[in-house]
């Protein structure tokens, strides 16, 4: 039993982690602009379609892809940022729309690019087993990019709270009126928080490439996944994003082990309704959320 | 007068003729064809698989019938989306569609077929295996294919291999969920311990699920019951763990060359259900026929998708040709011209009952060996031995 509930708590950890590196993203745009960028998933879904073709046109380790990905998430996440800065009115709701419909826009995109099959590394060093004190198991990939995703979201903690474009997206998120009588260029800093979104979404991108399996579909279900996080951390935390995520894995992890896989996703949601029954705000909300 | 008496004439001999040669049956026609599929969406790899299928069913049609019919299909995309399965259905009989062929997932067929038995249109398949959707009774449903089928190969192998304990890792799905039961059933009834495991579609990391199978139930097989992704998270979290088990067994999207490509390591040693050995190994002049022709028109090898989706179109098409020789087919007769199919097939014997299933489907199981899928249950249809006890790891 001891043996069951330390793999579930290692598994769910290592699950948060991955969810975490795609909520980051979608937290930060939210953060500064408003803007619940629903495309967010499909741009994660694009940098594992790119780390795919690097391999398996080039032989390119998916890890040395993450450059090129990051070109072309980046080049697409400026797009999604041109189209959204064009909204005159109404911009969370018309968002909103806009960027479902890109999201949709680019599932068919790389369904036709990349038809409907599934894919995942064929480097067997991403699957090989790291086994902790006979106990806990993990493939390399969930391993490496869970300290990975850490390292980058503590460098994405410590850029909003030490730097001052970091600190300009704070000040936006606070108050968007008082920022820019400071001298704050709202534009410069969304177009620096976009990109530091694709840089996260490369991360995750390649991650789930390696460690699970990518199909067309699936940028939709990161998404939806990735807005209950946020949600529940409290929009725009974005330490609130990683203990979020990591309850949602751990939960799901444990209700497998004790109840049934069946029922992990709505032990998820479960949790999500109970944090917002008893905070409404989510776990570290409120208007200042960012990188609180 | 004259001149009226003169085209009378000419109408009544022109009759005539048309008669002695057979009447209005023997004109050339074009015959529209609706196929209903998820080429976007959850089941695009599937939908598009099908898709190819009746493509190449079409195509050999209109080779076939060269200078006397022609058939063309039109297809609209359901997006994996039952409500928009039933509107492509009925805006394909809007169109004027003789038959549909196509669906797949049987929670999308149901409506889907119902729209189709509403307005008298038959529909066939071979993307649906519950029982629910034969035990309607519609007259004008028909599939090649059953989740019996897919049972009977799952329970005849896992007896083959002496299986004393089984766990059950099965999609919550309803024809997932049907096939796991039946499975469970039938073993159960046979003394086997049966442990059952049920996940959901969203399940991307199996660990904590097969850790429970390693520590609690201790299974000499693993049985496998839900598409593509989830045997590569199944497999992927085996192999992590590594229980002690014999073999790990699958159903379909599992033994397939597009398996093997993708997964190579992963695939080593795993069954699944498969009706042709890979690389390919046709004999039948049908079956060479079909494959040229899906290598022509898709420049790959044809996989099982392709080869139930050419089957129920084939079968349709045959169906079609009978009704309208015999006049039948305006006045609603392809239901019963469908009822009298009689064929050896590339998945073998057809025929229909009278809710429209084909009692004599029976799938065969497959083991991928060394990159290729060899065929080891039954006997009689086997290429190869099967590896046993064998896994992955």
């Amino acid at each position: 039993m001891i043996e069951l509930t330390l793999q579930a708590l290692f598994s769910g950890l290592l699950a948060g982690g991955y969810y975490a590196t795609v909520a980051v993203g979608l937290a930060l745009v939210f953060g500064a602009m408003r803007v619940i960028n629903l495309a967010h998933g499909e741009l994660v879904l694009l940098a594992a379609y790119i780390a795919y073709a690097a391999e398996s046109r080039y032989g390119i380790n998916p890890v040395m892809a993450i450059p090129i990905a990051l070109v072309v998430v980046a080049s697409a996440s400026a797009i999604v940022y041109a189209l959204l800065s064009r909204i005159e009115h109404d911009r969370e709701i018309n968002s909103l729309i806009l960027t479902f419909g890109i999201g949709i826009i680019m599932t068919n995109g790389i369904l036709t690019i990349w038809a409907a099959d599934i894919h995942s590394t064929t480097n067997p060093w991403f699957q090989d087993s790291l086994v902790i004190a006979d106990t806990l198991f993990a493939m390399n990939a969930e391993v490496a990019f869970f300290i990975g995703g850490l390292a980058l979201m503590a460098g994405v903690y410590w850029w909003l709270n030490h730097s001052w474009q970091g600190r300009a997206v704070r000040a936006l998120t606070s108050n968007r009126n008082a920022a820019m009588l400071m001298g704050v260029n709202p534009r410069q800093t969304e177009i620096l928080s976009f990109m530091i979104a694709a840089l996260l979404a490369t991360f995750a991108g390649v991650a789930i490439y390696t460690g699970k399996t990518v199909f067309p579909s699936l940028g939709h279900v990161l998404t939806v996944k990735a807005f209950i996080i946020t949600v529940l951390a409290g929009m725009g935390s974005i330490h609130g994003v990683l203990i979020g995520a990591i309850m949602i894995g751990v939960i799901e992890s444990l209700t497998v082990t004790y109840l049934s896989a069946s029922l992990q996703e709505l032990a998820g949601m479960l949790l999500f309704l109970v944090v917002l029954f008893v905070s409404p705000s989510g776990l570290f909300g409120g208007r200042r959320a960012l990188a609180r | 007068m004259t001149r009226t008496l003169a085209k009378l004439a000419a109408t009544v001999a022109t009759a005539a003729l048309m008669v002695a040669l057979g009447g209005p049956a023997a004109q050339a026609k074009d015959f529209l064809l609706g196929s209903e599929l998820p080429l976007t969406g959850n089941l695009a790899r599937v939908g598009q698989g099908m898709h190819e299928g009746i493509a190449v069913a079409i195509d050999m049609a209109n080779k076939a019938q060269a200078g006397k019919h022609s058939f063309k299909v039109s297809t609209i995309d359901d997006e994996t989306s039952p409500a928009k399965a039933v509107a492509a259905v009925e805006k394909l009989i809007g169109d004027g569609v003789v038959a549909l062929t196509g669906g797949y997932g049987s929670n999308i067929i149901g409506p889907a077929s119902e729209a189709a038995q509403k307005a008298g249109v038959v529909y066939i398949t071979s993307g649906g295996v519950t029982p629910d959707l034969t035990g309607r009774g519609y007259k004008t449903f028909f599939r090649i294919n059953n989740t019996d089928g897919y049972a009977l190969a799952m329970i005849g192998l896992l007896q083959d291999m002496a299986a004393k304990k089984v766990s059950v890792v099965y999609l919550n799905k309803e024809a997932t969920s049907n096939l796991a039961k039946q499975v469970k059933d039938a073993l159960g009834a046979k003394g086997v311990t049966v442990t059952m495991h049920e996940f959901d579609g969203a399940t991307s990391d199996f660990k904590p699920l097969i850790n429970k199978v390693k520590l609690q139930d201790r299974p000499d097989v693993v049985a496998m019951v839900g598409y593509e992704n989830d045997y590569v998270g199944i497999l992927r979290a085996a192999k992590v763990l590594k229980p002690d088990v014999k073999a790990m067994v699958g159903v379909w999207s599992l033994a397939t060359s597009q398996m093997a490509k993708e997964f190579p390591d992963l695939m080593e040693n795993v069954h699944g259900t498969s009706m042709l050995p890979y690389p390919v190994e046709f004999t039948q002049p049908e079956a060479l026929e079909f494959a040229a022709t899906y290598k022509k028109l898709f420049n790959k090898e044809p996989d099982y998708l392709g080869q139930f989706g050419y089957v129920q179109t084939r079968l349709l098409i045959d169906a079609i040709l009978r009704a309208d020789a015999a006049g039948t087919l305006a006045g609603g007769g392809l239901p019963d011209e469908l009822r009298k199919t009689d064929a050896q097939t590339l998945i073998g014997r057809v025929t229909f009952d009278a809710k429209g299933d084909n009692p004599n489907f029976t799938h065969r199981m497959g083991q991928h060996q060394g990159g290729k899928v060899v065929l080891v249950w039954p006997k009689e249809f086997a290429n190869g031995a099967m590896r046993f006890p064998a896994t992955p790891w």
